[in-house]
């Protein structure tokens, strides 16, 4: 009996898949980006009411916390770069044919994208949280690539120093190291055009190419260490470094990369009261609010003159027909979260603000003052203090009295005569002319 | 003298331990130093948290052992040996470091450099057990380093127990959490050891 086989087909070959994919789903890499989400999880909700709804506060703290994140991310980098020594497989890579740079690379790379991609999800993150309580102004992200490639890059030269260091204390030492280096070089002016953590200074952004400049230098260095470190022609690593150079070149010379904000200049302005209410134009959003808040006492002020023209919200001093609005920012103390808080001590401040500086006045004047203060917008403490003189010695107790008579006077008024005589008033105080201030 | 005890020694790199913890110190009184902490004591904040970070990260290092099989074959129970060496490298690091922060011992002196040594081993024996003693330096240095940015815009009582490590030396809290941080890792690195291989 003769049989007949069928030749099996051919199998297919395996299909193999690139080193860099294992390299990048399993082991610590996945970790690495992990761990800075959670590094900026850890960092950024104790300050929430400091920058939730504030768009530039919100990107300042993520930029400051490079300052945290930067060692955290080379002494990342450091731990991979010592992995072949704690497996004891340096001399079996030896073996391998693939080139000492692409071995590196392929293992470095992956945790150094793991690591920006941990970044890029904190920014969205927090970007989204503030997001629902923002009163004007628009996202900063301006300065999210130069981050970005800051933290790859301080990824790269940990790999590098972890490769080159025999010691198990590399990585904690290079992070303690990194904290030492960036937590000095914030103070000192000569370097912090190139240094990538320098903290954003309010109102200034960069312009648009040092983003682009921050990711050569920064990179440009990386890369330049690691060319030296394992390509086989060594003198590559000029190529990243003159560009590194020409980068940091750039950053420091001429009136450097950081320029003011526009919009931090400008005034948004509600003019149907008198004063005027102004808020700067990042928080324009938060008028409605400021109004309502003021708007018991730009109520009895209609019809008064010799009044500052307005309310202005600028971060210095205000011009000369205005007065100072009481400051929305930093957040956290009148603005949380895109609401006005303490509406009775905002309203407060912005009529003290209202009698200007004139320094030390006499006791007629400061009765005067206090009248005027309880009249328009009393302190939410106002009771407190009069608690406090009620049960002081016999000149506070008298000062007492003086200061509730004022008041009364003034609360007694008739309308028109009121109005007159708070014009003559603040028409004295916005002249320092003590003698000019009409008694009660 | 017991002839295992230098062997035990040599075997979790004691002696480059001790050389570690002795530069440390010698790193914390140089930084102490030229910080000028004498205008100010909480210009010692950086040094109160990072130094104790440091000492920890080299005690972490030295729970790893090569032998970990062999050692668990072992007659002798060794929970005594494990506790008596992490207790004594923290003793150790708690009577050196304390010397770079002479003085101001209400605010950021020796108590807050115990405390924080104290907080720090604790952590780094906790993620020993946890991860491996390799690593263990990882998550001591992630969160003094959050507790360390964090803390400068955190206010309430709360903050004093989670931002210990930067928290003046006469905070209840403070070392009530750092205090809770080296009982727990102590007793669990003792009773399970660091996870093999980590």
């Amino acid at each position: 009996m003769t049989t007949t086989t069928v030749p099996a087909a051919p199998e297919a070959p395996a299909r193999t898949r690139h080193p860099l994919r294992a390299e990048a789903l399993r082991g610590f890499p996945p970790l690495a980006g992990a761990a800075v989400l959670l590094l900026f999880g850890a960092l950024l909700p104790p300050s929430a009411d400091t920058w939730q709804g504030d768009w530039a506060k919100t990107a300042a703290q993520l930029h400051t916390a490079l300052v945290i994140a930067l060692p955290f991310a080379a002494a990342a980098g450091c731990w991979q770069g010592g992995r072949e020594r704690r497996r004891r497989t340096e001399e079996l890579w030896d073996t391998a044919v693939r080139a000492p740079l692409t071995r590196l690379l392929v293992s470095a790379l992956p945790v150094a994208l793991w690591v920006a991609v941990g970044y890029l999800l904190a920014v969205g993150l927090t970007t989204l949280t503030s997001w629902p309580y923002v009163r004007g102004d628009h996202p900063y992200l301006s300065l999210v690539p130069g981050d970005t490639a800051a933290l790859m890059a301080a990824t790269l030269v940990g790999h590098v120093v972890g490769r080159a260091a025999r010691t198990p204390l590399a990585a904690p030492l290079l992070g303690v190291a990194g904290y030492a280096g960036l937590g000095t070089a914030v103070y000192q002016d000569a370097v912090s055009p190139l240094n990538p953590a320098v903290p954003a200074v309010d109102g200034f952004w960069p312009v648009w190419w040092q983003p682009l400049a921050m990711a050569a230098w920064t990179l440009g260095l990386a890369f330049a260490l690691t060319l030296a470190y394992a390509a086989r022609r060594r003198a590559t690593a000029l190529l990243p470094l003159a560009a590194a150079l020409a980068a940091a070149l750039l950053l420091s010379t001429g009136s450097g990369p950081w320029r003011p904000d526009p919009l931090a200049h400008r005034q948004v302005c509600d003019t149907s009261t008198t004063p005027a209410v102004c808020v700067n134009a990042r928080y324009s959003g938060m008028l409605p609010q400021v109004r309502a808040a003021l708007s018991g006492v730009t109520g009895k002020l209609h019809g008064v003159r010799s009044l500052p023209a307005r309310w202005s919200d600028r971060g210095t001093e205000p011009r000369a027909d205005e007065a100072a609005l009481p400051m929305l920012t930093p957040f956290g103390w009148y603005a949380v979260r895109g609401r006005l808080m303490k509406p009775e001590q905002y309203a407060w401040e912005a009529v003290a603000s209202l009698r200007g500086d004139c320094g030390k006045e006499p006791e007629r004047v400061l009765l005067a003052d206090d009248a005027v203060q309880a009249y328009l917008a009393p302190s939410p403490l106002q009771r407190d203090f009069d608690a406090d003189d009620a049960k002081g010695d016999a000149a506070a107790r008298a000062r007492l009295r003086a200061s509730q008579a004022a008041r009364a006077k003034l609360a007694g008024m008739d309308e028109q005569r009121r109005r007159t005589w708070l014009s003559a008033y603040f028409a004295a105080r916005a002249a320092c002319d003590a003698e000019g201030v009409p008694s009660l | 003298m017991n002839p295992g005890l230098p062997l035990y020694a040599r075997s979790r790199a004691l002696p480059q331990t001790l050389a570690a913890l002795a530069a440390t110190t010698g790193f914390a009184v140089w930084a102490a130093g030229a910080l000028d902490a004498y205008l100010d004591p909480g210009r010692r904040v950086p040094v109160v948290a990072l130094a104790p970070l440091l000492a920890a990260a080299v005690i972490g290092a030295s729970l790893r052992s090569d032998s970990d099989e062999l050692d668990r074959t072992a007659v002798r129970p060794w929970w005594p040996r494990r506790l008596a060496h992490l207790l004594a490298l923290t003793a150790l690091a708690s009577a050196v470091l304390p010397v770079a922060v002479a003085g101001h011992a209400e605010t950021f002196g020796a108590p807050a450099m115990i405390r924080n040594i104290l907080g720090c081993v604790g952590i780094v024996a906790l993620a020993a057990v946890v991860l491996g003693a390799r690593l263990s330096w990882l998550p001591a240095f992630g969160y003094v380093s959050a507790a360390y940015l964090a803390s400068s815009g955190a206010r309430g009582r709360a903050a004093t127990v989670w931002a210990w490590p930067v928290q003046p030396g006469a905070q209840p809290g403070a070392w009530a959490a750092a205090l809770a941080a080296f009982a727990l890792g102590t007793a669990l690195y003792a009773v399970r050891g660091a996870r093999p291989g980590g």
